[in-house]
């Protein structure tokens, strides 16, 4: 078999959210950076806005990954350059303070103050993140804040990492105007004009570790071919759900018991609804508003949408009155509810794949529950004719069991949890490996517990942070940002 | 089934595969259909993927206000024209 060898100050693995930020700050810095990626890089041209074929294309087993537990939820995660950055809805929200502060109260994580917010600040200004326009939003937003406006529920628009958005209407199936800034399109270029050599199609199969210290990586590339990477540092950025299986495999990280624990993961469903005027909602920014208005319930709501296929498939119903609906499929508004969750689930390796365990405790039941009768509430006040529960028929929210439901996730955190202190952590508050010298983490994996927001800016500014920290130096102030996405 | 749900379908992890074929061949019977009907989370797990075949038709979306074509050439102009990656 053919070898090949690389030496680098810092090896990165996975090209994703946390990844590629890591690497570019490095590179900028001006470290030898070896960036490896075990999809493809994605040529944007071959976006065809039809979603069967770019599930199929964009996302790790054309977005079918799903959870064993009661009940099963749907996962879609994104593979290859970008990661699952290249196909979410691009929201963008901060770690909410309460978060921090119950981390520092929790698991000895030091994170507020000006130091974090520093971070935020820069990973926001590279992602040209602004607040999407009425306009932009489109008549799906417009349902929802009508609905909230009359109901005087807290709301707003949602800030987003897009530039020259157009509202295509297809953020989770490629934008194909490139408007929405994923990693693949920003921090990855960076890094390697910057001089990292970004690897594409490798396998990183496990960490090469000598005396309590990793020394790089071993993969295998298309083709067959072996690549052995020797570096100063590692960096493991594969996902929440990949990491812990790649650092189990290489036989490390596991002296706390809590490698591929404490899986947190954002339950979500959505409602379809009709309503009188024409909605379109594939016209203009699928996720663009939101209604926080029991977010200390660990309740939210955001607006989500897509074309007639991505509707279709969301709609609970069957035969002769699932084709009625979508005969007005212009006249369709859909919203998501997502919830908080304090459940918690695992993952382990079976071969070479994850198999990912969660049961929605009775606390997230109950919030599904509530969260679902109240955008029954928010749309009916909007003005809607009909509301599509995601239940079998005769089930109300408030009677509902784990079995009726519904679920996707899209937010998979905590399975390699920060914890300061070594029995009850994978890594510590600076995203080292308890225990072992030259790895650290910089993904999902790290966060020790729910966010009850979208967590792509989360992720960032830790892996910002921990470029950083790695660099021994503060991160730079950035000046303020504009308040409107252009 | 199209080219695009086949390939959806064929992508997906092997446990999903082989259930998903399982169920398509058992609706395809006038009595696995009813069978079906029976059990409604597995209903709507393969009414949703075939839903999700069937409104992808170009023929089917245009007739929604939806051309997908249109979205990605669109896109693909205002890519060139505004020299984004």
């Amino acid at each position: 078999m053919k070898e090949r060898a690389l030496e680098v100050d810092f090896c990165v693995v996975g090209a994703g959210g946390g990844g590629a930020v890591v690497a570019a700050e490095l590179a900028e810095a001006g470290a030898r950076v070896a960036l490896l990626e075990q999809g493809p890089g994605h040529d944007p041209d071959g976006f065809t806005a039809r979603p069967p074929e770019m599930l199929a294309k964009l996302y790790r087993d054309a977005g079918q990954t799903t959870t064993i537990g009661s009940p099963p939820i749907l996962l879609p995660l994104g593979r290859g350059v970008g990661g699952t950055t290249l196909v979410n809805s691009g929201t963008c929200f901060r770690t909410p303070e309460h978060v921090l502060a119950r981390w520092r109260a929790e698991f000895g994580l030091e994170l507020e103050g000006a130091a974090i917010e520093a971070c935020f600040e820069r990973v926001e200004r590279s992602l040209s993140v602004g607040e999407v326009t009425p306009e932009l939003a489109g008549e799906n937003a417009a349902v929802a804040r009508r609905g909230a406006e009359r109901l005087g529920w807290s709301h707003g628009y949602l800030r987003r990492n897009a530039r020259g958005c157009v509202g295509s209407g297809v953020c989770v199936f490629g934008c194909p105007t490139s408007a929405k800034q994923h990693t693949g399109i920003t921090y990855v270029p960076r890094a390697v004009r910057a001089g990292a050599e970004l690897i594409t199609g490798a396998d990183v199969r496990e960490l090469s570790v000598v005396r309590s210290r990793v020394r790089g990586v071993v993969a295998r590339l298309k083709g067959g071919e072996r690549l052995k990477v020797r570096a100063g540092e590692t960096i493991l950025a594969c996902g929440t759900i990949h990491t812990p299986l790649l650092l189990a495999h290489s036989g490390v990280a596991g002296a706390s018991g809590q490698l591929g624990r404490n899986l947190s993961l954002h339950p979500a469903t959505a409602v379809l609804a009709l309503m009188g005027e024409q909605v379109n909602m594939a016209r203009g920014v699928p996720q663009s508003f939101y209604v926080d208005e029991f977010a200390q319930e660990g309740i939210m709501f955001e607006t989500v949408a897509g074309p007639p296929s991505y509707a279709a498939m969301a709609l609970p119903l069957q035969g002769a009155e699932h084709a009625r609906a979508m005969a007005r499929y212009p006249h369709l508004a859909q919203l998501g509810l997502m919830v908080s969750d304090s459940s918690r689930g695992s993952v382990h390796a079976l071969g070479r794949r994850p198999v990912i365990r969660y049961t929605l405790g009775e606390a997230d039941l109950e919030r599904v529950r509530r969260g679902l009768a109240r955008i029954e509430q928010l749309l009916r006040a909007a003005g809607a004719s009909e509301v599509y529960l995601p239940l079998p028929r005769g089930v109300a929210p408030g009677t509902a069991r784990r079995g009726d439901l519904r679920l996707m996730a899209f937010h998979p955190l905590g399975t390699a949890r920060a914890d300061a202190r070594a029995r009850h952590g994978v890594v510590d508050g600076d995203l080292a490996v308890h225990g072992l010298r030259g790895l650290h983490l910089a993904d999902g994996s790290v966060v020790p517990s729910s966010l009850g927001v979208n967590p792509q800016i989360t992720i960032m500014a830790l892996a910002t942070r921990l470029a950083f920290h790695l660099l021994g130096r503060p991160v730079p102030a950035s000046p303020k940002l504009a308040s409107t996405t252009p | 089934m199209s080219d695009a749900l086949r390939g959806f379908v064929a992508a997906a992890p092997w446990p999903e595969r082989v259930g998903m074929r399982a169920l398509l061949a058992v609706a395809r019977r006038p009595r696995g259909a009813r069978l079906l009907a029976r059990a409604p989370l597995l209903a709507q797990a393969l009414g949703g993927t075939l839903a999700l075949g069937r409104y992808d038709e170009p023929r089917l979306a245009a007739r929604l206000g939806w051309d997908a074509t249109a979205v990605a050439a669109r896109g693909r102009a205002l890519r060139r024209a505004e020299g984004r990656p």
